[in-house]
């Protein structure tokens, strides 16, 4: 574990050097991310200029619920984006073979290697959204609330990063990830979406087979609601389910791998 | 650019497309399946919540409507940039080529991009001849002649927008990476152009300015024009300033790769 950890440290030390390398990327990048947030928040206050609430939360709720939103992406844009989507690269060209011979988990490698310090630079500003958001709600939130919420949001952000690794696997099998892509990048703003929207059996498959909908909205329900056991072990059985399912297709895949020819 | 050539080249990128197959199927089905229930239950939510029944100036079939077209001309409009990657040919030096063509950069990049919208193209046919028969809305009224109103929106549309991401796509002869520069155009037509929300839901003040802006014309309009909602007059007034929003940013267009000819080294960044 300390092993990974110093290693960890020595990614983030040569993306430092890295992204001082590409100004305008950096700057770029912030400024896409700034965009997005005020794309979002448009979008929900034109959303709530018609309608008081949406999926049963109000305005304050859908700030709230906007402003986890924002700390999740910023997360999973500094720490996973960008080695998740070289991965179906990674192994169309080959350039999995040399993760696989190194002395390290080669999932740690391609999940882990390059730390986005320009997203770091935006997550700053999601938390400033989300704490602004908490400090304008307008009823008190209990401490034991806030406290579940934190580590929720987390395991939010873990299934979140399964979902996108689910999503390029079979990339191993069909050669061309660009659909599959296309379809995790249509699917995922059903995150971005209050959990209260959905219905019926499309509900049920987004809080279970393909649990878009738990990853923002059940912490931010544990925020308002307080921490019910059933929220949290869903979430958590949710979490584990879901590595498992990508261990056990990595395996699989890394069995299919044919090297550059895959 | 000769004709024959540009349709040669539009062929190429067309056959191209339709060669990879599980793509195709998993964006005309699964895709369009998946962006048009999250459109249909955020709609659902918020009539049902509010208690309305028609918002900005749409019940919710109209609404159905509505983004089963502008998903559709999305992608009509968008094209698939990507494909045609001006600017990593420029980033890795692969513009060198395209030098010693004797055909202007610009026009086979558009070429190519016309090339990439087949699919997408079989798509508008096929779900836009099913949906109207499914949802009964009030406010569309698709005709031959809206069809063809709309087909030349769109087909302005994709240059329009084609030229913007060029536009942007040519800061890479100065910038190292400007990938996000395509996403953050994305992002803000998205909003802006009514593909997220119809914009006449947008509250009155922002009408002036969604009227100034030019992504009105590359998702609003077409979709209007497609679902039988505009008037002659009015289709070929948004189609007269669509074009004038092309020229403008092809001049930019032409003057960045003019510009950025000169600092071009042919090796790549």
């Amino acid at each position: 574990m300390l092993r990974y950890l110093r290693l960890y440290g020595a990614f983030v030390r040569f993306s430092v050097g890295k992204s001082l390398q590409f100004r305008f990327d950096f700057f770029f990048r912030v400024f896409m991310d700034t965009l997005w947030y005020g794309q979002y928040l448009l979008f929900f206050d034109v959303l709530y200029a018609q309608s008081g609430t949406i999926g049963g939360w109000d305005r304050h709720r859908g700030y709230v619920f906007t402003g986890a939103l924002f700390v999740l992406d910023a997360m999973q844009m500094t720490f996973f984006s960008n080695n998740i989507w070289q991965l179906p690269e990674a192994i169309n060209k080959g350039d999995l073979d040399y993760h696989l011979l190194r002395p390290v988990s080669p999932l740690f490698m391609l999940t882990c290697r390059d730390f986005a310090v320009n997203s770091a630079i935006n997550l700053l500003m999601a938390l400033g959204v989300l704490l602004h958001a908490l400090l304008s709600y307008p009823h008190p939130l209990p401490l034991v609330n806030v406290l579940a919420f934190v580590p929720l949001l987390l395991v939010g952000l873990f299934i979140h990063l399964f979902l996108q690794i689910l999503f390029l696997l079979p990339v191993f099998w069909i050669h061309s990830g660009a659909g599959l892509r296309d379809l995790l990048w249509t699917m995922d703003p059903a995150n971005a979406r209050p959990a209260g929207i959905w219905k019926g059996w499309v509900r049920r498959m987004l809080v279970t087979v393909l649990p878009f909908a738990v990853i923002v909205s059940f912490p931010v329900r544990v925020l308002f609601e307080g921490p019910q056991p059933e929220i949290v072990l869903h979430m958590l059985a949710i979490a584990v389910c879901i590595g498992f399912v990508v261990a056990f297709l990595w395996r699989r895949g890394l069995r299919a791998y044919a090297s550059a020819s895959s | 650019m000769r004709p024959r050539l540009f349709l040669h080249v539009v062929g190429l990128e067309a056959r191209k497309r339709l060669s990879y197959r599980f793509d195709f199927w998993i964006q005309a089905l699964v895709s369009f399946a998946a962006e048009l229930g999250i459109a249909w239950f955020l709609w659902q939510a918020i009539f049902h919540e509010s208690g309305k029944t028609v918002i900005g100036g749409r019940t919710l079939d109209d609404m159905v409507l509505y983004y089963v077209a502008v998903i559709l001309v999305a992608k009509l409009a968008r094209g698939n940039l990507f494909a045609v990657a001006v600017a990593s040919e420029i980033y890795d030096g692969g513009l060198n080529r395209y030098l010693v063509y004797p055909v202007p950069y610009l026009g086979f990049k558009l070429a190519q991009s016309l090339g990439t919208l087949l699919p997408a193209t079989i798509q508008l046919f096929a779900f836009g001849a099913i949906f109207p028969f499914l949802v009964k809305g009030s406010l569309a009224h698709p005709t031959a002649a809206s069809v063809a109103m709309g087909l030349v929106s769109i087909l302005v549309a994709h240059v329009l927008y084609f030229v913007m991401q060029v536009c942007l796509e040519g800061v890479a002869f100065w910038a190292d990476n400007v990938w996000s520069l395509n996403v953050a155009l994305r992002l803000v037509s998205g909003l802006l152009g009514g593909i997220m929300i119809p914009l006449a839901a947008f509250p009155d003040a922002w009408q002036p300015v969604l009227a100034a802006l030019p992504f009105r014309h590359v998702f609003s309009d077409p979709v209007e024009a497609l679902l039988g909602q505009r008037t002659f007059l009015a289709w070929a007034g948004d189609l007269g300033v669509a074009l004038a929003w092309t020229a403008a940013f092809t001049l930019v267009a032409r003057w960045v790769f003019r510009r950025g000819s000169y600092a071009y080294t042919g090796v790549g960044i």
